[in-house]
């Protein structure tokens, strides 16, 4: 019997996945917070718990996010493109294109079905396209970031969001609050736009269907739902979107031991 | 007044030719030289641009060309550009134009507020030119506005401006039938160019001595080809990063001695590399093309980043500004004004017959495949330099047409029913995005991730290859 791990951390979430040799024993996820090492022994200790295990049973971790490097007791560190593509792969295999939206970047990738990466984009140093922004709006409007979605779906008129910008975004909310407009109209405006920019970087890499949404972004169903108008064509979404990168990290790790044996 | 701050110094970027490595002080001579021709005053000192096929004009009649251009560059890769820029937005210029622009228009102005070079000026500054001579509009069109921005500060300097275009590609549609009109059209700039200079410089023309500049350049053109065909060997003796300093005597040294010296010089050292077996990379894994986009110039230490997870950089399409001459079919001529308008042309419809061969592709996408091919590239690197509206036309539009009518990578998909089925793929690309001299806007931890990522796609793929 072999374990492994997969420990993805991330500029606000960081995820951990860990697999046996039937599969998942035990997910976890938490606030990266400021300290990345500590994030990462602190999901290690609790996925260990899951699973009942001891530091000592774990054969091969492989970390990847954006605070990968400091997952000091890794053996491995993987792109987190590569580990998505991987994740992805696993569930839905018929996946050729993934939107992954984290909270500092989207990324667009194109993948085989057998979880290899063929071309990816990533969004640009600004925010702007990225899941910050629903964490911004959701400060504004006093709503916690997982009601998002649901509260969306109940508008009756999308506000016109003139922005894609994070910071402008955020002003124009206060600004259309003062006008009492009602938040879920502000919400699914607020969607729409950044469906719109995931759709423009989508585009530029070209899309081949089917495609699927992971990452944290992709468990709000108001944007799902807004990306899917955009597109015009379904949208797959795996189960627990958020983990498919410490997902697919720890599929890569079992392929390594496997490789090695 | 704008913030006047320099910034953090850049830790040297390695070269991997010795040629490459003798760039920086003979830029550092030239800017010098400038100075120099300016204080002596025998010589006329004149602002231009690259890539006009104007510069055997210019050195017939010893005007000494500064390129505003390169200094912009250099203020770039010194990280030294930010307080220029600073200055051309205080003065309302925006940002998303040309930072080239933005950098010499903000160094003109403040030189030309101080009555002397600005405080520590990169490599003693760039001079205070006798006249401009704007052109290209049709290549880069901040060109002419950028020289009448400048003029506003030094209202005594004329301005000449030469009109140089080519007819553009048309797939149904044979360019011959319009070159001779392009022709003599380019012609009478060129010879509007000559009549300038004879009035600024108080000299005639020497047509002989042109015509034998004119003769060095074309041998230069078919050096720099045959010593760029080098870098076809596996491993490759010379990437782009190098690419990015050899580029030098190609765009700011053409119709001279040096320059021809420098490329006999680079082609026994790649010839000896070759012999050697010695490639950019100790351990060559993959062979990726600079597809399009002039460089980050404060970042050239990425390319040492590639090199460092065995990637080389055998071709670029970016600076390599000359095609062979040989495979033009120029009409003969013992006019060198003539014979300039006709490389001019040649060099710029290259590659529409090959193109027009194969459905959906372009002349740029054919450069891209031809080199691809050529040179056995694995992935393709583009940048996209948000002030460079040159280059971001048709960027992303050459990579998705290289995408759809090119794929040369044999793979096994799950098909729709659930079984492997052959298939084959583009190759693997990577957009970077930041600017040309602009800082503000790279990340170099961002643009290391999209590269980890990248090498990871190229193994990826590389492992899943179908036999």
């Amino acid at each position: 019997m072999s374990f492994v791990l997969g420990i993805d951390i991330g500029s606000a979430q960081s995820k951990g996945v860990i697999l046996g040799d039937q599969g998942s024993l035990g997910s976890f996820e938490c606030a990266s917070g400021g300290d990345f090492k500590l994030t990462a022994e602190k999901i290690r200790e609790e996925l260990l718990s899951q699973a009942e295990r001891s530091v000592d049973d774990i054969s091969r971790t492989v970390a990847t996010g954006y605070g990968s490097k400091l997952v000091i007791f890794a053996d491995e560190i993987k792109s987190d493109i590569v580990c998505l593509a991987k994740g992805v792969s696993s569930l839905l295999p018929s996946v050729r294109t993934a939107i992954d939206i984290g909270d500092l970047y989207t990324k667009v990738l194109r993948t085989d079905g057998h979880g290899n990466v063929h071309s990816f984009i990533l969004s640009g140093k600004c925010a702007g396209g990225s899941g910050r922004i629903l964490q911004v709006i959701a400060r504004v409007l006093q709503v916690k970031v997982d009601e998002i979605g649901e509260l969306s779906l109940k508008s009756k008129k999308r506000v016109e969001f003139n922005t894609g910008c994070a910071v402008f975004a955020e002003t124009e909310a206060i600004s259309r609050l003062s006008q009492e407009v009602a938040k879920e109209d502000l919400l699914a405006g607020l969607h729409r736009a950044l469906a719109a920019q995931i759709n423009s970087l989508a585009e530029r890499l070209g899309v081949e269907q089917d495609v699927a949404m992971v990452g944290g972004g992709a468990r709000d169903i108001g944007l799902i739902r807004a990306v899917k108008e955009i597109r015009g064509h379904d949208i797959l979404v795996p189960p627990h979107p958020h983990m498919i990168a410490a997902l697919g990290a720890a599929l890569i790790a079992r392929e390594s031991l496997t490789i090695q044996d | 007044m704008a913030e006047e701050q320099k910034e953090a110094k850049p830790k040297k970027r390695t070269t991997a030719t010795k040629a490459a490595a003798s760039i920086g002080p003979l830029v550092k001579e030239f800017i010098t030289g400038t100075l120099q021709a300016k204080a002596e005053g025998k010589q006329k000192v004149a602002y231009t641009f690259i890539v006009c096929h104007h510069e055997e004009i210019f050195r017939a009649l010893d005007v000494v060309p500064v390129w505003t251009e390169n200094f912009a560059g250099i203020c770039g890769a010194k990280r030294d550009a930010e307080r220029f820029l600073q200055r051309a937005e205080s003065l309302g210029l925006s940002r998303s134009l040309c930072t080239y622009a933005l950098c010499g228009i903000g160094f003109d102005q403040w030189r030309e507020e101080l009555g002397q070079m600005p405080p520590d000026a990169p490599w003693g500054g760039q001079v205070r030119p006798d006249f401009m001579i704007s052109s290209g509009q049709i290549l880069c069109d901040p060109r002419s506005k950028w020289y009448q921005a400048s003029q506003q500060f030094m209202p005594d300097v004329p301005i000449y401006n030469i009109d140089l275009p080519y007819p553009l590609y048309q797939v149904n549609r044979d360019h011959r039938e319009v070159l001779g009109y392009y022709h003599q059209y380019i012609v009478k700039q060129l010879r509007g160019l000559v009549a300038f200079l004879e009035e600024q410089t108080k000299k005639k023309m020497d047509y002989d001595r042109l015509r034998e500049l004119v003769g060095l350049s074309d041998r230069t053109w078919n050096l720099i080809e045959e010593t760029y065909d080098l870098r076809k060997a596996v491993p490759c003796p010379m990437g782009t990063g190098d690419a990015m300093n050899t580029m030098v005597p190609i765009n700011f040294m053409m119709a001279t001695q040096k320059a021809y010296d420098f490329f006999v010089d680079l082609k026994k050292e790649l010839e000896e590399k070759i012999a050697r077996g010695e490639g950019e990379v100790e351990n060559e894994k993959y062979r990726l093309m600079w597809g399009g986009g002039l460089p980050a110039w404060y970042a050239l230490n990425d390319f040492n980043y590639f090199n460092s997870k065995g990637a080389s950089f055998p071709a670029e399409t970016t600076y390599r500004m000359v095609a062979p001459l040989h495979e033009m079919d120029l009409p003969e001529t013992k006019d060198p004004i003539e014979h300039l308008a006709w490389r001019w042309l040649g060099y710029w419809t290259f590659w529409y017959d090959r193109a027009r061969k194969r459905p959906g592709s372009e002349p740029d996408v054919e450069r891209l495949i031809n080199r691809i091919e050529e040179y056995k590239i694995d992935g393709v690197v583009m940048h996209e330099a948000f002030s460079c509206r040159t280059w971001h036309v048709g960027l992303i539009w050459q990579l998705h047409q290289l995408s759809k009518i090119y794929k040369p990578i044999p793979v096994y998909v799950i098909g729709k029913d659930g079984k492997k089925e052959k298939g084959y793929r583009e190759l693997p690309s990577l957009v970077l995005e930041s600017d040309i001299i602009d800082i503000t806007s790279y990340s170099e931890v961002d643009t290391r991730n999209k590269i980890d990522a990248f090498v990871e796609t190229l193994e990826s793929i590389r492992t899943s290859r179908a036999a």
